[in-house]
């Protein structure tokens, strides 16, 4: 800010700061909104509105905003940790799909079995990126977006052949037994993924700021070379914040399956992969601010719906947020990077 | 200062959020519609969109759609159409199925329909089109107008309701010839132009010498091969006879949107009955339509054999053969 002295700008502390960044980042995002409405010939407070009743108006709205949080704490979490320690992981969504397919596979064996094949299969899919970079120094930024689309056509031929639903009539696997479906929560539509999500983002917290290794996997994120000298291991840090990256994506992808969708299909991942790198741009990398943002992302699809259902505004919008959001905060972050 | 800028911008928010619409009443039917992408794809969802306009237009409806994406906004559009107490919600796809199922208990006043499926409950029914009953006349007239017994097939990606129009073109063509072959194939994907050209190609070089496309977008190759080769072909699923006059014999056409205003006509009459809903020659959602400046070219022998079936298929005496999906 150009009225701020820099002595000034010193009694605000990073926290605060941090979060009025990502404030002033969502209301742009919700103010762009709002100005397309004009053009659709609404008034932005009647759009405005629209989204807040949509998405946490009624217990109904905000069920399907909490449904929706889920996977993006979880992907967001994904993307946190990586970029965390310098690993550009932009894999979320094959991670996810690769979760999905785990989960499915491990679920004649019970809940608890089904949601840590998920968890490993996700690991173990981002890590053939991590084996790339210590082979050949291929960079994940490639190899990552690579094996999601490897895993978009594994999933395709697993639902076209080998899993497809038993009376074989359309793309999709039959539905998972009911003893590994994930149990609602009273008489929600909620399923038990949420608890699971918020403890896995509190888990994720502990492990980066409340731990020596959390220290150690920041300090490689932050300066590689200097981490290094500093005695840590490096590569045994990259490869598990990638491994722990692919886990909690994969986890996502094994909620999806056993909470919402019960089975497998092409489109599973939908985006929740790539819309992960929004909501963890917007939490700043911070594993608690995570929760913050996924449910202001979960919001905005879900207000963004009934925008559409009501207003006639394509509820592709929600991207278009989620755009704009990630631009403003790299503008933000920035000028107060360059202001201090 | 950040924070103040914040502050100010959150006090002019919730100011505009008190701004609130009011509730629309009256007493027209109520018709939602949820696609599983864009409707300006200007195909698969596009069509459905002109059905729920259509619908507008002639029962005087209030419509509503969302373009969902996952499972999760299925439920949720579903659910919100029966809260707000919809007459009818169109789900466009199979894989809108397990939605409707679970929306349908809840919402037993609101009707749900998906675009094929084979769920039924008391309030919830899948329509499932039969374009087989124009490809398999399109079988036949290449079965009786093939000089070499062969004709060629192109497919985009082999999914169930695709081969089965090829199985009823073959049936079609088998029909009056035992032994005419039909040979596929099948490019992988709905837009590569270039590779469904050169199947198509590959096709006439292997001597069939009338061509069947279901290759959406990609059937444009398939028109510019036959142009190049001289070689008769058939349109599918619009009327695509204009987009080679010289070589396109007849088009199967499907009316997406005709099959919405069916269905949303069911409703507003009080005649839907839980059930598969086979839509097809009767209810005028499939027809064959012929390219005028090319019936000439046709035998009068097999234009009369061909209309006399189609009459057949309207009137219900004759059932054309179908895959198992």
């Amino acid at each position: 800010m150009s009225a701020g002295t820099p002595s000034g700008k010193l009694h605000i502390p990073i926290s605060v700061s941090r979060i009025g960044i990502a404030l002033m980042a969502a209301t742009t995002a919700i103010a762009g909104l709002a100005l397309c409405g004009i053009a659709f010939g609404r008034s932005p407070g009647e759009l405005l509105a629209i989204l807040a009743s949509g998405s946490i108006g009624s217990s109904f709205a905000l069920q399907g905003t909490l449904l929706k949080s889920v996977p993006l704490l979880l992907t967001g979490l994904s993307v946190a940790i990586a970029f965390r320690a310098g690993v550009w992981n932009i894999g979320g969504e094959g991670q996810f799909l690769i979760g999905a397919l785990g989960a499915f596979l491990g679920a004649r064996y019970g809940l608890i079995a089904s949601l840590a094949a998920a968890v490993l299969a996700g690991a173990i899919w981002a890590s053939i990126a991590t084996a790339m970079r210590l082979w050949r120094n291929a960079p994940e930024v490639l190899t990552t977006i690579l094996l999601n689309f490897i895993a978009i056509h594994l999933l395709g031929y697993a639902v076209n052949g080998p899993l497809q639903e038993a009376s074989g009539k359309y793309p999709q696997s039959d539905a998972v037994p009911a003893g590994a479906a994930l149990p609602l929560l009273g008489n929600l539509e909620l399923h038990a993924g949420v608890v699971i999500a918020v403890l896995v983002a509190i888990a994720a917290w502990y492990l980066l700021y409340r731990t020596a290794e959390g220290l150690r996997l920041r300090a490689t994120g932050f300066n590689r070379s200097a981490a290094k000298w500093a005695g840590v291991n490096v590569d045994a840090q990259l490869i598990r914040a990638m491994a722990i990256s692919g886990a909690m994506a994969g986890l996502a992808g094994g909620i999806e399956l056993l909470g919402v969708t019960h089975r497998l299909f092409e489109r599973f991942a939908a985006g929740y992969g790539y819309a992960g790198i929004a909501v963890a741009l917007l939490a700043q990398l911070h594993p608690l601010g995570t929760i913050a943002s996924a449910f202001f992302f979960g919001a905005l699809t879900t207000g963004a719906g009934e925008l559409q259902r009501t207003a006639g505004i394509s509820s592709m919008v929600a991207t278009l947020a989620q755009a704009i959001v990630i631009l403003a905060m790299i503008a933000f972050m920035r000028r107060s990077k360059a202001s201090s | 200062m950040k924070r103040i800028r914040a502050l100010l911008t959150l006090a002019s928010l919730a100011f505009l959020l008190l701004g609130c619409p009011k509730p629309e009443s009256s007493s027209a039917m109520k018709v939602g519609l949820l696609t599983p992408g864009s409707v300006n794809d200007n195909g698969w969802n596009a069509i459905a969109y002109e059905g729920l306009q259509e619908i507008h237009k002639q029962l005087h409806a209030e419509i509503s759609n969302q373009e969902t994406k996952t499972p999760a906004e299925f439920e949720e559009g579903f659910r919100s159409y029966g809260e707000k107490g919809y007459d009818l919600a169109f789900g466009h796809g199979f894989e809108f199925q397990d939605a409707a199922l679970k929306a349908g208990k809840q919402y037993p006043k609101t009707i749900f329909i998906t675009t094929s499926g084979s769920s039924v409950a008391p309030n919830v029914s899948p329509m499932v089109f039969e374009l087989e009953q124009a490809t398999y006349l399109l079988g036949v007239i290449a079965g009786r107008e093939s000089k070499t017994g062969k004709a060629g097939v192109v497919g985009g990606i082999n999914l169930p309701s695709i081969a089965s129009t090829f199985l009823a073109f073959r049936a079609g063509a088998q029909s009056v010839n035992p032994n005419f072959e039909v040979k596929e194939i099948y490019t992988g994907n709905f837009d590569d132009a270039g590779a469904a050209k050169l199947a198509t190609l590959s096709l006439i070089n292997a001597g069939c010498d009338f061509i069947f496309h279901q290759a959406n977008e990609a059937g444009r190759g398939v028109f510019q091969a036959c142009q190049e080769r001289k070689v008769r072909c058939f349109g599918s699923n619009k009327n695509q006879n204009d987009m080679a006059p010289d070589v396109i014999v007849a088009s199967a056409v499907l009316d997406v949107p005709g099959a919405f205003v069916y269905m949303a006509k069911l409703v507003h009459d009080h005649k839907f009955k839980p059930q598969i809903y086979w839509l097809g020659r009767r209810q005028r959602v499939v027809s064959l339509v012929w390219n005028d400046r090319l019936k000439s070219s046709i035998s009068p022998q097999t234009v009369a054999e061909v209309e006399k079936l189609d009459a057949a298929i309207q009137a219900g005496t004759f059932t054309v053969p179908r895959g198992k999906f």
